[in-house]
């Protein structure tokens, strides 16, 4: 049988390694990105797909939250880094500066909070997006819907590691994010190319 | 289409053939950014830089794919998970006193916000001269959310985008 990780599609083989997957380690990670054991699904397994409700759906025509508008501006503004104009976009800065400074502060206490947050959402608003995308045949929304929700997975990965081993895991470990898709990887050996958006690994920035 | 040349500050050698190529003298500049004004878009830079660090591109940009407003619904609903998400993981760093925790928190806000960009580029900011973008910058300054809203970078903007 095989199992394949969620989020960079290494395929384990139970045949090819002589190991059942079952008889893995609880600590065992994917050899590919890192994630966890529970990260993998059998292949023939053909996923079951959540139900997506309709109703969440008019959460979109909300208008967007001070800190949603300060990542579309902080986006704008990247989309004129990327067309070498400085200027444009250091404006484009101050106006996700003024959204993100009237932005709301969390209140979680814990961790723990964060990690409900992600499995909520890992429920609804990313199957409703690829939905929506799909269905309207949009191929850059399904692309950074699956980008998204890679990261999430991996989040979602690194929340329950951190409840199960704590602090000790991280005491000596590097954390890195891909400056691209937002894939965070810890460990000492990035990956040569990011295992969601195939970046090259020096795109990657240390997290101190 | 009209072109016009950019220069990639991080590729730039300073091996200086744009400035020999040059017909209008826009490659050479004391901040090293390509001249617009001066810049008449024959693209003899981007053909002569060895380091690949001048691009041609439209003095224009194309009008952007539509995108459906079922799309942009699902993915504001998305981009506002994940800004959910990077205020969570703010607070906690911010409040945490363990080190490694910190770091994660750090690490997962880091990542929501460059996600929730992703999204929304894709929810139709993808360019910011485009029209989305517009109408939201013109929207603004019709009505400013609040006094100390930046009204006059958000007229720059619109300025400066004036006829692309
Ligand atoms: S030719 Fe290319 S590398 Fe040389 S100065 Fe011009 S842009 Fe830079
Ligand atoms: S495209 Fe032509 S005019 Fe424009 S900067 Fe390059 S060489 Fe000069």
């Amino acid at each position: 049988m095989k199992y394949v990780c969620a989020i960079c599609g290494y395929v384990y083989d139970e045949e090819k390694e002589g190991v059942p997957f079952s008889e893995l380690a609880e600590s065992w990670t994917c050899p590919g990105c890192g994630a966890e054991k529970a990260m993998f699904d059998p292949v023939q397994e053909t996923a079951e797909k959540e139900t997506v409700s309709a109703a969440a759906a008019d959460d979109g025509l909300r208008a967007l939250s001070p800190r949603a508008m300060s990542m579309v501006f902080s986006n704008l503004a990247r989309g004129c880094q990327k067309q070498y104009r400085p200027e444009e976009e250091a404006l484009f800065r101050k106006l996700s500066d003024y959204y993100l400074s009237h932005s709301s502060e969390g209140a979680a206490e814990d961790e723990k909070e964060l990690a409900a947050l992600v499995s909520a959402h890992l429920k609804t608003f990313f199957p409703q997006a690829e939905k929506a995308a799909s269905e309207n045949g949009d191929r850059g929304a399904l692309r950074a819907r699956l980008w998204a929700n890679k990261t999430e997975l991996m989040i979602q990965s690194l929340l329950s590691r951190y409840e199960k081993e704590g602090e000790a895991w991280l005491e000596n470990s590097r954390i890195w994010v891909c400056s691209v898709c937002g894939f965070i990887f810890i460990g000492d050996r990035l990956p040569a190319v990011c295992p969601v958006c195939k970046v090259p690994d020096w795109k990657f920035e240390l997290v101190d | 289409m009209e072109k016009k040349a950019v220069r990639n500050l991080r590729l730039c050698t300073k091996d200086c053939l744009c400035l020999y190529v040059c017909p209008t003298g826009a490659t050479d500049t004391e901040n090293s950014i390509i001249d617009v004004s001066r810049c008449v878009g024959c693209g003899d830079c981007a053909a002569a830089c060895p380091s690949g660090a001048i691009s041609m591109v439209p003095a224009v940009y194309p009008e952007q794919q539509e995108k459906k407003e079922e799309v942009c619904f699902a993915l504001n609903a998305l981009i506002e998970a994940k800004a959910e998400e990077e205020m969570t993981a703010a607070s906690l760093a911010r409040k945490t006193e363990k080190v490694g925790l910190r770091r994660l928190m750090k690490a997962v806000t880091v990542s929501a916000r460059l996600s929730g960009e992703d999204l929304a580029r894709e929810a139709g900011y993808m360019l910011p001269q485009g029209s989305p973008a517009l109408a939201l910058l013109k929207a603004l300054r019709d009505n400013p959310p609040s006094d100390d809203f930046p009204l006059n970078e958000t007229n720059r903007i619109i300025e400066a985008f004036k006829g692309e």
